[in-house]
């Protein structure tokens, strides 16, 4: 089902025509406070500025994206060359910088642009192949079962009573470590009824390949997350307590070597073992070649003279101009609110689930989070800064980047200052509560020690960014008010009826 | 230009937008930070007490205070959109209840531990995965692709069987409404979480293969109106290409139900029971030809017999009931209302097969279903569009209204469940009401069964329902379905595409009411289906 693959989401695309058409209606009582015309914010050479910017933007994150999964594509070469313990590292970290530009792109969703369509209209896009989750990792390679009489995995031990846990029929698994970590037992684990284990399988594009216009085809298997599952394997630790170091409350401090002590624990032997490690090494170059590939497609989207980009950056009347800062409009609004807030924060929230988090393998969620929510503000700012090459929290790598006209500029040109204003506090407050996450995480707390229950209060970041991406949404709405009011467009005899000096009146 | 602008499409209640402007403005209030430590985090289970509703009565004849209640807004159309006045501490609630129904489920085991433990059998992988944006599902086109959003319901008619076994089937009937095939169940899931099954690959000795491979062949026929238009309609044809578990049952009844919309169910729930019965006519008393029956189906909480509401054949109960059916036999998703993975005992391979469960044997926890289960009840419902007077005159004068009867008025504290204590965790809702007073209701419907006629029936028992018999199903909506999924396909097995076939189509109790439609002009056809279209 191609439209619940894509990034947990399948909040599919809606058809644009309808989101311009909504977003029209939105206008009939949308009045702001400020006093001038709502063409302003519709002067073409102004909204053409935005649009190139936006999509300059769109080029230089999917280029370095590019960038980074060719460099991802490097270590884990250099890690089938030399199956070591360093190499394996490198391509962890490689795969944690490639994250990096990734995470910043996906405002582009949810507008029909290249990521999620192939001709701006259909759901044909190659997002599922690249960051749908969650992963069918149980079709890739082993996975331990917990063993429901194992005191250690009670559910109640870390997570409460509603902690999800995972029964078996019985199947042998490791012995927990003094850390409280299960220590995986490849020899102990006999089932070899997935991707890796069945050897008359042969592991190919075509194999990782969701077939984009077939429904339901079949779990997550390829992309980022099924890089990630095969280089750190499972994070089975269910412990937040700080331990001699290999736990995940030791987990992500500093951005070092040291941080590959979270998340999952994949042995380098998963590499060197007979048969299986030669598996692993060929699904893993298959998977990160095959999205090169489909991020090279969706970047060659966005190039100059593309037909997508032209289409997207080719206005001549303000119905169009309405329509494609709709667009963006959607992606920012959605992204926001339903997407990262929701889906994304909410319900590893709300499930108290441990491993319910985007990047659970590596316990990278928190800069997904900073990473998406970063992308919102980059939209409505004009500016893509570039990407963090050495994972300490600063972007260092400014190759590709954009500081162009933006939505601010818009609502600057416009004089549309209380927009300006409201919209840039409340990415601002967003801003400050991913902050926190990230501080937490490096702190030794990650994303999924956040949401443990025991260390809930009111003063949690996670419930603070997702209200805080809530009232970024309205915004994104208000803005979306703003631009709509238009006579050749808004065939809405209701329309002038509306008071929008007094929101709160009706409009009947 | 690729991109078409249509305003006029979907108006939005103006009155709604600006009470979801004050929404918007309001600074995060204090009270939702409480309400997410307290009630999304505390994980309490509830026993299930029941789903007895003990409501005050609406402040029925206030019209000051009567509001028809819409979705908020959105920048894209959709109908998994929350009541425009719901309140604030409720909203984290409908969004965390919207990805659970939303979210693929994945094979077990997973790290994903809350999302894994699919199938070993399933339709789909997630709720809206059929309910595209919780609107209804799609058909394919012809046999060259797989049937997706529709599931095949299957059981066994008139089986010769005595004594002892006569007393077995009729309190399995009696709990399942249909005796269900002896290998398949009660629907066929075509698919399966084995390897060979999601990869296409030839499967292997012990392996959970999925049931068979559905597909359907139109067969198409034309209706000839008085005036001499002709109509095009087609009918389904269900195609089995692979049966993997052996060969049907030779009494095995098929049903091909599609995915119905599943928005505004939770005003659909704050109906009182009473107002349904007092639209029932069994008898046909008032001799205007049209009965109107209420389903008694099985309540799997109170263990009881109970009046039917939802489902092609009001064959549930309840949202909770529906909602924990559909995890089950679906997704594959155990919960403590359908505790059993969907596998028949002659299903070896798929029992075996390694589970999602919890410790308390679920895969989707009380508390988990509870959130998806307020995700329907407070998903809103479209508002209607420019409604004709002329349009609405000739839908009465035909006898549409009969069975699809317009509106209800509620009680809005009705809609947040918040009375119910089977629909309840502490803390999580029934915090937040509506506070909006009575509110109007139009899902044209009556909720109750009547005789279709031999075209449309299914020759499958359900509960009560006869063959011939289906529920009248809601019209709100049915204008804006082919904006949300690009397709429009009406009645239980979506063999109507347009709302004028789907009428064509009605016979049986309906049949005077066709009638009288094809005699219209076309023009004032037209105005009907416009009408119905607005709704």
């Amino acid at each position: 089902m191609k439209s619940s693959l894509p990034t947990i989401a399948g909040m599919t695309l809606a058809k644009l025509s309808l989101a311009v058409g909504a977003g029209l209606i939105i206008t009939a009582c949308g009045g702001g406070s400020d006093s001038s015309s709502n063409d302003d914010l519709l002067t073409l050479d102004n909204v053409r500025q935005v649009l190139n910017t936006n999509a300059d933007i769109a080029l230089a994150a999917y280029t370095d994206s590019v960038i980074t999964a060719e460099a991802l594509l490097d270590a884990i070469e250099a890690l089938e060359a030399d199956p070591t313990q360093a190499t394996l590292d490198a391509a962890r970290k490689a795969w944690l910088v490639a994250r990096e530009p990734y995470g910043q792109t996906e405002v582009y969703r949810f507008r029909n642009s290249p990521i999620d369509s192939t001709d701006y209209s259909s759901e044909d896009g190659p997002e599922g192949d690249i960051n749908a989750w969650p992963l069918g990792e149980a079709l890739i390679d082993y996975v331990v079962v917990n063993d429901d009489d194992n005191d250690d995995m009670e559910p109640e031990g870390d997570f409460g009573t509603d902690q999800v846990g995972v029964t078996d029929n019985g199947l042998e698994v490791g012995d927990v470590t003094d850390a409280g970590a299960y220590e995986i037992t490849i020899d102990e684990y006999n089932n070899r009824e997935n991707i890796i284990g069945r050897t008359d399988i042969e592991i190919n594009a075509a194999l990782l390949a969701n077939n984009a216009t077939a429904d339901d085809e079949h779990d997550v298997i390829a992309g980022y997350h099924a890089i990630e599952f095969l280089l750190w394997g499972q994070d089975l630790n269910d412990n937040g307590e700080t331990t001699e170091g290999d736990d995940r409350d030791e987990a992500v401090k500093t951005y070092g070597v040291s941080a590959l002590a979270s998340g999952g624990q994949r042995p380098v032997s998963d590499f060197t073992e007979e048969t299986y490690g030669e598996r692993r090494l060929t699904y893993l170059k298959v998977a990160t070649q095959k999205l090169i590939d489909d991020l090279t497609a969706v970047r060659d989207g966005w190039a100059v003279g593309a037909s997508y980009r032209n289409a997207f950056t080719t206005i001549n009347s303000e119905a169009d101009a309405q329509e494609k800062l709709t667009e963006i409009l959607t992606g920012m609004g959605t992204l926001s609110e339903g997407e990262l807030g929701g889906e994304r924060m909410q319900i590893a929230l709300s499930a108290n689930s441990q491993e319910d988090e985007h990047s659970c393998f590596s316990d990278n969620t928190h800069r997904d989070v900073w990473l998406n929510a970063e992308g919102v503000s980059n939209s409505y700012y004009g500016v893509y800064a570039g990407y963090d090459s050495d994972l300490d929290g600063v972007d260092d790598v400014s190759t590709n980047a954009v500081d162009g006209y933006g939505l601010d500029d818009l609502l600057a040109d416009a004089g549309k200052n209380t927009l300006k204003a409201e919209f840039e506090a409340a990415l601002t407050l967003t801003e400050t509560n991913y902050k926190a996450i990230d501080t937490q995480a490096r702190a030794g707390s990650p994303f999924d020690v956040q949401i443990m229950t025991e260390n809930l209060s009111e003063d949690s970041p996670i419930a603070k960014t997702i209200l805080a991406l809530n009232a970024q949404s309205r915004i994104v709405v208000d803005f979306a008010a703003e631009i709509g009011v238009d006579g050749s467009v808004v065939v809405d005899p209701d329309a002038s009826g509306c008071d929008t000096e007094n929101p709160t009146a009706s409009c009947d | 230009m690729l991109l078409v602008v249509t305003p006029k499409t979907q108006r939005l209640a103006v009155t709604d937008i600006v009470t979801d402007k004050l929404y918007f403005r309001t600074p995060a209030s204090r009270r939702l930070s409480a309400f997410l430590f307290t009630g999304i985090f505390a994980g309490v289970f509830v026993a299930i007490s029941g789903c007895e509703r003990s409501v005050p009565e609406a402040e029925q004849g206030d019209k000051a205070l009567v509001k028809q209640e819409t979705e908020r807004q959105a920048l894209a159309a959709r109908f998994d959109l929350p009541l425009a006045s719901l309140p604030d501490s409720e909203i984290a609630s409908f969004y965390a209840g919207r990805a659970l129904a939303h979210q693929p489920w994945v094979k077990a085991p997973s790290s994903t531990t809350a999302r894994d433990g699919l199938g070993p059998l399933f339709n789909a992988r997630s709720c809206l995965g059929c309910h595209d944006k919780g609107g209804r599902g799609k058909m394919p086109v012809d046999e060259t692709s797989p049937v997706f959003t529709a599931l095949l319901r299957l059981g066994i008619e008139g089986l010769s069987v005595e004594g002892n076994q006569q007393a077995i089937n009729h309190e399995v009937s009696q709990q399942l409404g249909a005796l269900p095939e002896p290998v398949y169940g009660l629907q066929l899931q075509p698919q399966s979480t084995a390897l060979s099954s999601q990869l296409g690959i030839p499967s292997k000795e012990g392996e959970a293969v999925a049931e068979g491979d559905l597909r359907i062949r139109w067969i198409f026929s034309d209706v000839v109106y008085p005036d001499g238009k002709i109509t095009q309609l087609r009918t389904p044809e269900v195609v089995l290409r692979s049966l993997n578990y052996g060969p049907l049952h030779p009494d095995t009844r098929m049903s091909l139900r599609q995915a119905p919309g599943m928005f505004g169910m939770g005003l659909i729930d704050a109906i009182p029971q009473a107002d349904i019965d007092a639209l029932a006519d069994p008898d046909d008393r008032n001799k205007d030809g049209i009965s109107g029956r209420v389903n008694q189906v099985w309540n799997p909480v109170l263990q009881e017999t109970v009046p039917g509401r939802y489902g092609w054949k009001a064959n549930r109960p309840d949202l909770m009931t529906i909602s924990a059916a559909a995890f089950a036999d679906d997704i594959g998703i155990t919960n403590p209302i359908f505790p059993g993975q969907p596998c028949t005992s002659a299903q070896a391979a798929c029992l075996q097969e390694k589970t999602g469960n919890n410790h308390e044997g679920f895969e989707l926890p009380q508390d988990l279903l509870e959130l998806t289960v307020n995700f329907l009840r407070y998903t809103g419902a479209p508002e209607q569009r420019e409604l004709s007077q002329k349009g609405k005159a000739l839908f009465n004068s035909a006898g549409c209204q009969s069975c699809h009867h317009p509106e209800y008025l509620v009680d809005s504290n009705r809609v947040t469940g918040n009375q119910a204590p089977g629909n309840r965790v502490p803390g999580k809702n029934g915090t937040g009401t509506l506070r909006v007073g009575v509110l109007k209701v139009s899902p044209y419907s009556d909720f109750l069964l009547h005789d279709m006629g031999t075209a449309l029936a299914d020759n499958r028992r359900d509960f009560i329902a006869s063959g011939s018999e289906w529920r009248t199903a809601p019209l709100w909506g049915i204008g804006l379905q082919k904006q949300i999924s690009g397709e429009l396909s009406l009645l239980h097995d979506g063999r109507a595409r347009s709302v004028e076939e789907a009428v064509l189509w009605h016979g049986g109790e309906a049949l005077m009411a066709r009638e009288r439609f094809i005699r219209m002009t076309a023009h004032e056809r037209q105005q009907l289906i416009q009408f119905v279209e607005a709704l």
